[in-house]
């Protein structure tokens, strides 16, 4: 299968020999003259001193992204939260590696292999080859789909590991990577730090070994470099994963909310079920099948993702509610990332396991189970209040005696008694005022 | 003033479910029903705390008041505070340090003891990364309540 490939400039095919540049001039000019004529088939630049020929041919580019490998590791930013890796969880809609892949699609590599460490739910719908494999096994089956690519007739590999989310211009990457024939190019950002993206030419199979092998510390030759300026999220921790937002949000990074933006800087999803009393102040993300119930409200960069469920009264502020999640009744949500029973207060740095499932709660997955939940608890509902009207004792109690403050009539029903004495004497300073006034 | 009402210091369970706060309930009622009675909760080793807990705190709360005291919390585990945050409770408390700002602050005013709500805490940001305008704004705004509390 070949890939509808990026298109690359290769390095000058043709000899430039001493004093030999007039005629090839002409010769180009004359061939880039008929190409016009002929329409779309000049391959060629000519250039009024230094006549140099570049030819733009089609390299077989695919990608593999590695979402994890960082194995057992127990670090506190482990790239992942409450059990799952970052880069699958829902950014405004859509896992981070799902916006990684559309955005490689949409600049023309169209042949992915993606591993994860991490199951997703969804992932068989998407149009890449998607492994689920064991962090003991993931870097040999890396390597094992390195090497089927390469069989395949691909001519460079593009390796991107996730751990981090960037949007860059593959053209400029794999350009950089031609230009400077080396066997494998490294991506650094402005700064000079290494990230973890490759471009590995498929022939050579024992570096991309070696990189692998290494974890994509290592390179076995000296690599080339490309520095990549485009937007660059490590997603090292949750913390990371809520700056995504609020950068998609703010239009810091090119992401853009998966919905409707049903007011400026206000995105809502398909399905989603807002509540007449929900408030949703910009710039806010409510996503597909959220539920927002009455007087909950959600401001200040606030994202709801899909299938959250925000009760009555909660507000959720500079926060991310994670999909799946159900969060309690009169709750204050602020600055933090909450889901898989899991709440990460942001500026506390503190991470927070909640068992109450009248706090926070997690769905399920499945829509038959959400269903045969909702009818349960719909089911068990009237059983349990008439059981607690039958055992509950009246809990407002008459006093026995009002005390007199309450029996005393109000002041105003009772009519005013106005002394003739203090009639008079409101009159007298009345005719005083007259007295000493401009009119 | 200086007060020479006993000061009650009780730790509280690492874990405050709602069987714990029951049994823990039925441990300090005595102390609740007193007259004036001036409680610490030294909430130092909670782990855990669900809504049952944070009821059994409100509950002793509105207890001691009707009795004209007071109860105060000190030395709040990152998980209470979290906790208490974010079922809008810790507003309702003082909080203190430690338990002996606490225990001082009822017989004389210790404005500097009590704890700032964690909100208004400048968040760790790890070098390199811009915090970015919102982060600002929460920082300031804050402030300008923490000083109308102080004022107050």
């Amino acid at each position: 299968m070949l890939a509808a490939g990026a298109r690359a400039t290769s390095p000058p095919v043709f000899p430039e020999p001493e004093g030999a540049h007039e005629q090839q001039a002409a010769e180009v000019a004359a061939v880039h003259g008929a190409a016009n004529q002929a329409g779309r088939r000049s391959l060629q630049i000519a250039r009024a001193r230094f006549v140099r020929a570049y030819e733009v041919h089609t390299v077989d580019v695919r990608a593999i992204i590695l979402v994890g490998g960082l194995g057992d590791s127990t670090a506190h930013e482990n790239e992942s939260f409450a059990g799952s890796l970052l880069a699958t969880y829902d950014v405004l809609g859509k896992p981070a590696v799902v916006r990684v892949i559309e955005r490689l699609k949409a600049q023309s590599i169209n042949a992915i292999s993606v591993i994860s460490e991490s199951p997703m739910a969804g992932s068989a719908k998407l149009p890449v080859a998607w492994t689920d494999a064991p962090a003991a096994q993931f870097w040999r089956i890396a390597e094992n789909t390195f090497s089927d690519i390469a069989q395949a007739g691909a001519e460079a590999v593009l390796v991107i590991r996730m751990g981090g989310y960037s949007e860059f211009d593959v053209d400029d990457f794999l350009q950089r990577h031609l230009d400077g024939r080396a066997h494998v190019t490294r991506a650094v950002d402005p700064n000079g730090a290494p990230l973890e993206m490759f471009v590995i030419n498929a022939s050579r199979r024992n570096d991309a070994a070696y990189l692998f092998r290494h974890r994509l510390q290592q390179t076995r030759s000296l690599c080339g470099q490309w520095v990549s300026r485009g937007y660059h999220n490590p997603l090292a921790a949750a913390r990371d994963l809520r700056a995504l937002a609020v950068d998609g949000l703010l239009q810091r990074a090119q992401l853009k909310p998966a919905g409707m933006e049903r007011r400026p800087g206000v995105w809502v999803a398909r399905g989603a079920r807002l509540d007449r009393r929900a408030r949703v102040l910009a710039p806010a993300f409510i996503g597909a099948a959220a539920r927002l119930h009455a007087t909950a409200v959600v401001t200040r960069c606030g994202v709801v993702e899909r299938h959250a469920e925000v009760d009555t009264g909660t507000v959720i502020e500079d926060a991310t509610v994670l999909p799946y999640t159900y969060i309690g009744a009169g709750l204050d949500i602020a600055h933090a990332v909450a889901g898989g029973k899991k709440l990460l207060h942001l500026p506390r740095n503190v991470e927070v396991e909640i068992a109450d499932p009248k706090l926070m709660d997690v769905r399920s997955q499945h829509a038959p189970l959400r269903a045969l939940e909702s009818a349960a608890s719909l089911a068990a509902f009237l059983p349990v209040q008439i059981f607690r009207g039958l055992l509950a004792t009246s809990q407002r109690k008459q006093p026995a005696e009002l005390p007199v403050a309450v029996k005393t009539p109000s002041a105003i029903k009772t009519p005013a008694e106005v002394e003739a004495s203090s009639e008079a004497s409101s009159f007298a300073n009345f005719a005083v005022a007259r007295r000493y006034g401009d009119h | 003033m200086e007060t020479t009402r006993p000061v009650v210091v009780k730790r509280i369970p690492e874990r405050l479910n709602l069987r714990q706060a029951r049994a823990f309930c039925r441990e300090i009622e005595p102390i609740l029903i007193s007259d004036r009675p001036q409680i610490v909760f030294d909430c130092s080793q909670v782990k855990q705390i669900d809504a049952a807990g944070v009821e059994m705190l409100l509950r002793c709360l509105a207890q001691v008041i009707k009795h004209d005291g007071d109860v105060k919390l000190a030395a709040l585990s990152p998980e209470m505070a979290v906790i208490l945050d974010m079922t809008r409770t810790e507003r309702l408390f003082e909080i203190y340090d430690s338990s002996s700002d606490a225990v001082l602050s009822f017989s004389r005013f210790l404005p500097s003891a009590l704890k700032q709500p964690a909100m208004f805490i400048k968040p760790a940001v790890p070098s390199g990364t811009d915090p970015g305008p919102e982060s600002s704004e929460a920082a300031s705004e804050p402030g300008e309540d923490a000083t109308a509390e102080a004022a107050a």
